[in-house]
């Protein structure tokens, strides 16, 4: 390979990335390791030692890790065969329904987790019928532990490799599989030799991703754990102790478990390049023509997207029952259209929509240029300390939500240019500054894949065919990334429009955002209502999917044919 | 093929712009329309807020009252983090001690309502810091559509009763005021009795033998004990019979008979308060006679002001007989922290081992 080309933009564009990521990534969490440091105004490692003395502690930090595992392992099994069944073979409903099996990460906060306990949990759907069914004086399961955060982790967290792999594919070299095959390879080992390999940038985002995602989530050992004790838990519970020390360290731990298993996941990705070399072909769509298996493949995919809708499916249900009386029924006895006259009798209404609307569009657009510009720099220009910016990236991945939110509030809480803090508390900034943060690893690491997949010898080429450096980002560099680009992007766009956990620490009344309406309702005992805007919200992320794919899906097909 | 590539491009950048548009149109184009914000900070729900902030509006039509709703640790949280640029006026609504908290790190202003005189010494800050609104009486709540009232608990020993093992369901006491402060009373009391507090943690690890489960919210809580997933838990009595009352659930309560904790809630201007001299005024509003009696009568809410005519309240506040436990809320406020972090590392789902 050629010695990358270097210009004076990609030294400004290093620097700005350097500097940004700097000030806002790093800037906010050492301040978070240095005050783990300190005790009573001096340096310790006290808190430490307290940490690894404590059986709740240890125990604590093994069941993070090992959920967080098996998250990873489950959600892929579920994500990579829907990708490949959704984007590799054609029966009656496909794009709809592979539109549709994106939807589950975009669960509504709170009530999104409640639903599955009125479907899963004790006194649930399922719950009660089979025990109807079975004629039971106890109910059969309880949905609680560790099992029940693995199932809720693999339902929510799936989509990752969904997304991931899906662009992974569109950008798949089929003429290397073809070739495989000609020269023999069977279609298992053309599979496991050639297909996955160039899948491997997806696989790697994907499972760091999920593994970062389980080790900060908050909500689902918090309603369904049952009393297991995770850092993310026990981290919440020392801040509301007014033992912040405990929870830095806590934080610190947390953040340094997924930081190792980033590294680790760099390790491989370092080792194992697979490029294509040529533009490619995209492979064909098989379609699927036996009638049987037409059948087959149309109704696993149904069987499976339907499955995976029930909890949205749940909150409809819950948004038209009559709160308070859906008590020892399977099914809600009474239905009502009160939930939602009540929300739209509210004059404020529309108030928390439009501001996360334009919370998360502000947020993403930002993420969409930052991670093009960044991802360029790692992967194509191969500038100095890329391994830093990388990492630096994902930080905020490493860290939950809430964290970020307080380190963020506490950075920026006051004008002190010398120090680099600026007063952002209680404006209507500090906010989308923080879903930027928050989202900028998704984004990057899905521009980052793309840019692994294609080889820089096709931008070579349209440089010493003449092409201007512009011409050659515009025509040959944008179109390959796009796929994925606008992948990462959506994923940020519709996370940022139901974020609660970081939302709740540093929203203010100018910028409420939906997920802080939806806790209003819910502290009202207006379950219902709670439920009827989760149901709006849905519909909100279902339109921007629906709107996305019909303008924004074809730019992907456009660019490879 | 080049054609159709440029043509998806161009709905790309069609669909950027589109998206940056969004993102640039003017931010929170003024809800307020020119009058001048309130911005109240309060624990007590939209629908009394809602009925609040219309009624003060319509005195004071040059005003917009602005507030948010959200539990009272996160007030605080919120006020502090605020404390170098704060946004709200008012902060209404909070357990007295965490009134107390704020006056220490210096989070409010003094002001001395024309009603000074009407609430008893404890329920109010000796500086002016703050005023006690309401009383809030902790109960013992049950589904009463699974349990009889002579079935229910009657005082606090009972529910360490063999049976109630497994029916009994609890708001995650760290995350809660409410209980957080039952649990600390608890404790408290057999400090008091014993001179020690290991007895009242005794207590607590045989309450955790029988406790199902701690859920994450109250509507959560509810919501459980409703399905009868389990059958007692205890709360603050306002709530109980809000929600009977208003949204029928199944849900009632026991006033325990050896004495409860009775917590008063409060107000206080904010210091740095953009908007005081308004700010007074909604002070002086929200904690009117006639206010007073609206939020008896319509939102269960007891007052703390003692001047308030007892025909006037409604029947449920003069019919209970409510027997406080003695509590010193100082030692309760210094000693809180420790004892959760104790409770929660030592007791929490521990007690059945």
């Amino acid at each position: 390979m050629s010695s990358p080309v270097r210009r004076p933009f990609t030294t400004a564009f290093h620097a700005l990335i350097l500097v940004l990521l700097l000030w806002l990534v790093l800037y906010p969490n050492a301040y978070i390791l240095v005050q783990s440091f300190i005790g009573a105004g001096a340096l310790t490692f006290a808190h430490y030692i307290e940490f690894f003395g404590s059986a709740s502690e240890r125990e604590a930090l093994w069941n993070s890790l090992w959920i967080s595992g098996w998250s990873v392992v489950l959600s892929g099994l579920i994500g990579v065969p829907l990708a490949f069944l959704f984007y590799r073979f054609d029966f009656p409903g496909r794009k709809v329904f592979a539109a549709l099996a994106s939807l589950p990460v975009l669960l509504p906060p709170l009530v999104g987790v409640i639903s599955f306990l009125f479907l899963y949990g004790e006194s649930g759907i399922l719950s009660r019928s089979l025990q109807r069914w079975f004629g039971l004086r106890e109910p059969l399961f309880s949905f609680r532990g560790a099992g029940a955060i693995l199932f809720v982790h693999a339902y929510t967290m799936y989509v990752y490799f969904y997304m991931f792999v899906s662009a992974g594919l569109k950008r798949l070299d089929y003429t290397l599989v073809e070739a495989a095959r000609s020269l023999g390879a069977s279609s298992s080992r053309a599979f496991l030799r050639v297909t996955l390999p160039q899948l491997a940038p997806s696989l790697v985002g994907a499972s760091l991703l999920t593994f970062m995602t389980s080790m900060a989530s908050f909500s689902a050992p918090y309603i369904f754990g049952g009393g297991i004790r995770v850092l993310s838990l026990q981290i919440y519970n020392s801040k509301l102790n007014g033992d912040l020390e405990m929870a830095m360290v806590e934080t610190v731990i947390l953040a340094s478990s997924s930081i190792l298993v980033l590294l680790l996941l760099q390790r491989y990705e370092g080792t194992s390049k697979y490029r294509s070399t040529t533009k490619g072909a995209r492979q064909p769509v098989t379609l699927v023509s036996h009638p049987l298996k037409r059948l087959l493949a149309g109704g696993a995919g149904i069987v499976t997207v339907a499955f995976l809708l029930l909890p949205h499916l749940t909150l409809f249900l819950i948004s038209f029952a009559k709160d308070g009386t859906w008590t020892m029924e399977i099914l809600p006895p009474r239905y009502t259209i009160e939930n939602y006259a009540r929300l739209l009798s509210d004059s404020s209404f529309l108030e928390p929509i439009l501001n996360s609307l334009q919370m998360a569009a502000l947020a993403t657009s930002a993420n969409f240029v930052f991670a093009l510009v960044a991802a360029y720099l790692i992967v194509r220009q191969q500038v100095r300390g890329r391994a830093l910016l990388g990492s630096l990236i994902l930080l905020p991945w490493a860290l939950p939500g809430t964290v970020l939110g307080l380190s963020l509030a506490s950075t920026f809480n006051q004008n002190s240019l010398w120090q680099g803090r600026i007063l952002l508390v209680g404006t209507y900034w500090l906010l989308p500054l923080a879903y930027f943060i928050r989202h900028m690893p998704v984004v990057v690491r899905a521009v980052q894949a793309s840019f692994e997949q294609f080889d820089p010898a096709l931008e070579e080429a349209a440089r010493s065919l003449g092409g201007t450096w512009i011409y050659s980002v515009r025509r040959v560099v944008l179109p390959m990334v796009l796929p994925g680009a606008l992948a990462g992007s959506l994923l940020a766009f519709v996370t940022a429009l139901g974020e609660f956990v970081t939302s709740i620490v540093i929203y203010t009344i100018h910028n409420r955002p939906i997920s802080i309406e939806i806790l209003a309702q819910l502290r009202q005992f207006n379950f219902g209502s709670a439920a009827a805007y989760s149901v709006f919200l849905i519909f909100l992320i279902g339109a921007t999917f629906v709107v996305s794919q019909k303008y924004l899906s074809d730019i992907g097909d456009g660019a490879v044919s | 093929m080049m054609q159709r590539s440029c043509l998806c491009l161009n709905r790309f950048w069609a669909a950027a712009l589109l998206v940056s548009g969004l993102a640039l149109q003017p931010s929170c184009s003024g809800s307020g329309g020119g009058k001048l914000p309130l911005i109240v900070y309060s624990t007590h729900g939209k629908e009394l807020l809602g009925e609040f902030e219309a009624g003060f509006e319509l005195a004071n039509p040059a005003v917009d009252v602005r507030w948010l709703d959200m539990g009272s640790q996160d007030v605080l949280d919120r006020v502090r983090s605020e404390r170098e640029n704060p946004q709200a006026d008012v902060w209404w609504g909070a357990p007295s001690i965490l009134f107390q908290q704020a006056e220490k790190e210096r989070l409010l202003q003094p002001y001395r309502p024309t009603w000074s005189g009407e609430v008893a010494a404890e329920a109010r800050s000796a500086n002016d810091f703050w005023y006690g609104t309401y009383e809030t009486p902790e109960v013992i709540a049950y589904n009463s559509a699974a349990l009889k009232p002579e079935e229910a608990p009657r005082d606090w020993d009972d529910l360490l009763d063999a049976k109630w093992q497994n029916k009994i369901i609890l708001r995650d006491p760290l995350a809660s005021g409410t209980m957080r402060t039952i649990f600390c009373a608890l404790i408290l009391r057999s400090h008091q009795t014993t001179g020690t507090v290991e007895a009242g943690f005794q207590w607590l690890r045989k309450l955790d033998a029988n406790t199902k489960d701690y859920v994450a919210n109250l509507t959560l809580l509810s919501q459980k004990l409703a399905r009868q997933e389990g059958l007692v838990t205890v709360w603050n009595m306002p709530d109980i019979v809000l929600q009977h009352t208003q949204y029928q659930y199944p849900l009632d309560y026991v006033i325990p008979s050896s004495g409860t904790p009775v917590v008063t809630d409060g107000i206080a201007l904010l210091n740095g308060a953009a908007h005081a001299d308004t700010a007074r005024r909604f002070y002086e509003y929200v904690t009117s006679k006639e206010s007073t009696l609206l939020a008896a009568n319509k939102f269960y809410r007891i007052p703390c002001r003692r001047d308030i005519p007892r025909q006037e309240l409604p029947v449920w506040i003069r019919q209970t007989t409510i027997r406080t436990m003695p509590l010193d809320w100082k030692v309760l406020e210094e000693k809180s922290n420790e004892w959760m972090k104790r409770w929660d590392s030592q007791i929490r789902n521990r007690g059945k081992s």
